[in-house]
């Protein structure tokens, strides 16, 4: 993967000096090695982001173009946190990505990104819109049937003029439809005017990951337009961090006309707790069962900042007891990336991206929690992947299973996540 | 996608999340303050740990740094310590220093003088407060005791021979061995994840195990400063209580573990104390006006505006951004006030780079009245309730008298004092200091 073959010569240093701000580019390095100790990528394929940094001063642009390594920094931008000065070495890793031949590039991400671009529905697992349709419908009818509390589910498909447009990561339609239940409960739950688009409706986006700018701005036009049309107030994003940071970032950096506010749907779960239409508590958790949760890189570091690990705590603090919260360190802006992110659960590096996660198992061993809470999918699927790995004796679920568990309308199939001492609780009373 | 723009109002807004920062917001919720503090990463990253206040005076190492400041006030009046009493110094540093152990890291309190602390390189500094994790390598320094100093393979900037060699004439006989960190056996280590590798028990294990065989006959070890980010004392204690020895940690050259430790600390702690907190936001833009202060800052998907009755500055020197050298000279960054300078770049420097007087571009700063105000070309401060601490301050070399943090941690203390005056709270108004539902969450075990 790494044979160096044709490929647009990068001035790194003249990219830094454009897409750095003033004061932060690679020229005002001092080499102190923060950036190196706090990136979870540092060693691998003997690159790290000071490295990288000095190797761009230099003007050592070959190696930069070529050095697999690009793909195993997950663009987590907590070098830029961390370096007194702010340098981010995400960008010029975006850039280096984007120099790779796409018959070089790492499979899985590119496939992944092909296989938005095929069909309107943007969805990277290949369910195209009528798929989803179908599925959602299909699925809706079942819950409708197993659940009379439910009897009149309504999952709004197209539905111009609804205060929500609501996207969904392509993983529960593709292979666990019954996960979308909770979700759709919650929405019924609280009331909201909401409605999936069925075009542009997946929410995950691989090909910002693959360093393409063009099929980035192509897959952000084509979700932006999907939902302008249903003309909502807010686009709301499913609990996954990586697909809402590529929606708002896209339409800034391409200058799209986006005609509605981006939401995040954990800061709609805290505000809907505080407003007292989701009225979840922690009285189910009479084990005193204890949680940690991880902060979503894309969504708090690289989008809303602390005031969504703020919501995040709210949220996870009333759903499990303030007692049985127990944070990692570092967390919120500080956090570790699980290594799941930028693509890299999809590279085939399994080897580099174990190594990556280890610090994040670290941290999760450090709390001793039986539950991590992770709202993003990425990270579900990589801190599952790390806790086999290393042995974690941890389990893995969304907010939206909790959310339900504690509303007693969690049903017997929607518990795959969780362990034998949760898996029996407040089940709905007629199923 | 419309931009949203945030708006907050706070009675004192504090820039900058150094140590001078941070002790100011500390300070100002204790007196019952409305705060709001924003800032990034910054010279704190790199600190030893130590709370230095004043070390060298006259190019030598002094025992007693309140006579030491008792005679500063004398030779250099126009120093920021001259405007400050010695008991409102150690009012500071206790305060400081309680605020830090109540949430959780360990440091001896600040005492009548000097104590000679361990350097990575086997040399020595006086400090005057260190963390408990350091503490014991001073003591066992003092007595010569048997000790073993360990470094990891892979670790660069520390070696356990070179500071046994450099430390043979004043503690002769230390042992010395290298081990590979579990699990990390890689070329290049760094601390930070040696640390938080210490926080499980796993690692714990595996690192004695890895030890165990090395101990001989001593009663103390010393580590590089990798005890672990979050709860050092508890993994000090953990790893000693299996050892059977005395754990002492030496701070390690950039980039370290103590001052991510503080950071996180700070971090981690003041949101719940009532801060509100934007630790990863510079200010932008900053507008006077009569009645007020105004910042602009501008987040990844929001714009953000502090609307500030008073302002304690705290941004520091070059390397944290708060002043910047240009061609026409040295500028404040943020709201562009006077800092006094000679002219001409070549009047920054003396000749020689180790001139023990030092060089006057290290003393360039902000000068300020008695209140800590910066003050105009005219002598009058700028605004009345715009207050500067730490080490953006002119007429101290901090570096060169060993003083950071304690001249960071004073000097909040009258910057906060001060505008806390003006803004009518008094110093026995401590507010409620914890926001509700903001209890700590609960730690794990250890033991
Ligand atoms: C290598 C090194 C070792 C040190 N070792 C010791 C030691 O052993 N003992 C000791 O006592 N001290 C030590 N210090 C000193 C100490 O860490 C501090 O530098 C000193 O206390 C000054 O603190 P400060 O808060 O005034 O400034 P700084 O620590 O420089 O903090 C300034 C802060 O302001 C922020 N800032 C700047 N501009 C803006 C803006 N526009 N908006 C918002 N925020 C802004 C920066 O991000 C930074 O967080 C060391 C420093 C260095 C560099
Ligand atoms: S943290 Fe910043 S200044 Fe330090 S080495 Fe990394 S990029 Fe350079
Ligand atoms: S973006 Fe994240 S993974 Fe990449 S260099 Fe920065 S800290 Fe490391």
């Amino acid at each position: 993967m790494n044979a160096p073959t044709e490929r647009p010569e990068i001035d790194f240093l003249a990219v830094a000096r454009a897409l750095m701000p003033a004061g932060a580019t690679t020229d005002a390095c001092v080499g102190c090695g923060l950036c190196a100790s706090g990136c979870p990528a540092a060693g691998l394929f003997g690159m790290d982001p000071r490295r990288f940094v000095n190797m761009a001063a230099l003007g050592m642009n070959e190696a930069l173009s070529t050095t697999p390594w690009v793909w195993a920094c997950t663009q987590c931008k907590r070098c830029a946190y961390v370096c007194p000065m702010g340098i981010d070495v995400s960008l010029l890793v975006g850039v280096a990505r984007g120099a790779w031949p796409d018959d070089e590039k790492p499979k899985g991400i590119v496939r992944s990104c092909a296989a938005q671009r095929l069909d309107a529905s943007t969805s990277a697992m290949g369910v195209r819109s009528e798929d989803f349709v179908e599925i959602v419908e299909e699925t809706a009818e079942e819950l409708r049937e197993s659940d009379p509390r439910f009897a009149d589910l309504r999952v709004p498909m197209d539905r111009k003029g609804a205060m929500f447009v609501v996207n969904q990561n392509s993983r529960e339609p593709a292979v666990e439809p019954e996960e979308m239940g909770p979700m759709w409960k919650i929405f019924d739950y609280v009331g909201a005017d909401w409605t999936y688009s069925s075009k542009g409706w997946a929410a995950e986006n691989f090909c910002m990951f693959t360093g393409d700018d063009a099929a980035w701005k192509e897959m952000v036009e084509t979700r932006v337009d999907a939902i302008n049309a249903l003309e909502p107030q807010v686009w709301i994003n499913t609990e996954c961090g990586h697909s809402f940071y590529t929606l708002w970032k896209g339409i800034e950096r391409f200058g799209l006309e986006a005609k509605f506010e981006a939401g995040s749907l954990v800061s709609y779960y805290a505000q809907w707790i505080r407003e007292g239409k989701l009225p979840v508590n922690a009285d189910w958790n009479t084990l005193g069962v204890k949680f940690t949760v991880q902060d979503p890189c894309q969504l708090v570091r690289k989008s809303l900042g602390d005031q969504a690990a703020e919501d995040l705590r709210f949220v996870v603090k009333t759903l499990v007891g303030e007692e049985n919260f127990i944070d990692m360190t570092p967390s919120r802006q500080a956090n570790y990336c699980c290594g799941g992110g930028g693509g890299f659960l999809q590279a085939g590096m399994n080897d580099e991206r174990r190594a990556y996660g280890k610090r994040k198992f670290d941290q999760i061993a450090a709390t001793e929690a039986a539950y991590v809470l992770t709202p993003c999918h990425n990270c579900h699927s990589q801190i599952e992947d790390i806790g086999g790995h290393y042995h974690g004796a941890y389990h893995v679920t969304h907010l939206w299973t909790l959310i339900c568990l504690s509303l007693g309308i969690l049903g017997p199939d929607e518990r795959k996540y969780l362990g034998p001492e949760l898996a029996g609780i407040n089940l709905p009373e007629e199923a | 996608m419309r931009r949203p723009h945030r708006r907050i109002e706070t009675q004192l807004t504090v820039v900058g999340t150094g140590i001078a920062g941070f002790a100011a917001a500390l300070f100002a919720r204790a007196r019952g303050l409305d705060v709001a503090q924003v800032g990034h990463s910054g010279a704190l990253a790199y600190t030893t740990g130590y709370l230095d206040l004043l070390g060298v005076a006259d190019g030598r190492k002094i025992a007693d740094p309140w006579a030491g400041l008792d005679a500063l006030r004398m030779t250099e009046p126009g120093h920021p310590f001259g405007r400050l009493a010695n008991a409102d110094i150690r009012a500071a540093l206790d305060a400081f220093i309680g605020e830090v152990n109540a949430m959780g890291l360990g440091y001896t309190p600040a005492g009548a003088a000097n104590l000679t602390a361990l350097l990575p390189y086997g040399v020595t500094k006086p400090t005057l407060s260190l963390p408990e994790t350091m503490w014991p390598g001073a003591a066992a320094l003092a007595e010569r005791a048997p000790a073993l100093i360990v470094d990891f393979a892979g670790l660069q900037g520390f070696s356990a021979a070179e500071f046994a060699a450099n430390m043979a004439a004043v503690w002769p006989g230390l042992a010395t061995a290298r081990l590979a960190f579990p699990g990390m056996e890689s070329l290049q280590v760094f601390p930070e994840p040696m640390a938080r590798a210490l926080e499980t028990r796993e690692t714990r294990a595996a690192f004695v195990a890895r030890l165990r065989p090395h101990l001989g006959a001593v009663t103390h070890v010393g580590l590089p400063a990798i005890l672990g980010v979050h709860r050092p004392d508890t993994v000090r204690a953990a790893l000693e209580a299996e050892l059977g020895v005395t754990l002492f940690e030496i701070p390690t050259i950039p980039p370290g573990v103590p001052g991510i430790r503080l950071r996180e600390l700070f971090e981690r702690h003041l949101p719940g104390r009532g801060v509100a907190l934007e630790p990863n936001l510079k200010a932008a833009e900053a507008r006077l006006d009569p009645s007020g202060i105004t910042l602009a800052l501008h987040g990844p998907m929001e714009d953000l505006d502090i609307r500030a009755e008073a302002v304690v500055l705290a941004t520091g020197r070059f390397l944290s951004g708060g002043l910047r050298a240009e061609r026409s000279g040295i500028r404040e960054t943020l709201f562009g006030l006077p800092v006094a300078q000679p002219d001409g770049r070549e009047a920054w420097f003396r000749p020689a780079y180790f001139d023990p007087r030092g060089h006057p571009v290290n003393r360039l700063g902000l000068t300020v009245d008695d209140r800590f105000r910066p003050l105009d070309a005219a002598g009058a401060p700028v605004h009345p309730r715009l207050h500067a601490a730490g080490a953006v301050l002119a007429g101290q070399d901090w570096a060169r008298s060993r003083s950071g943090a304690g001249l960071a941690i004073a000097s909040a203390w009258a910057a906060v004092n001060a505008a806390g005056a003006e803004l009518g709270s008094s110093p026995g108004d401590p507010g409620p200091t914890t926001a509700p539902g903001a209890a700590p969450a609960q730690e794990p075990g250890t033991a």
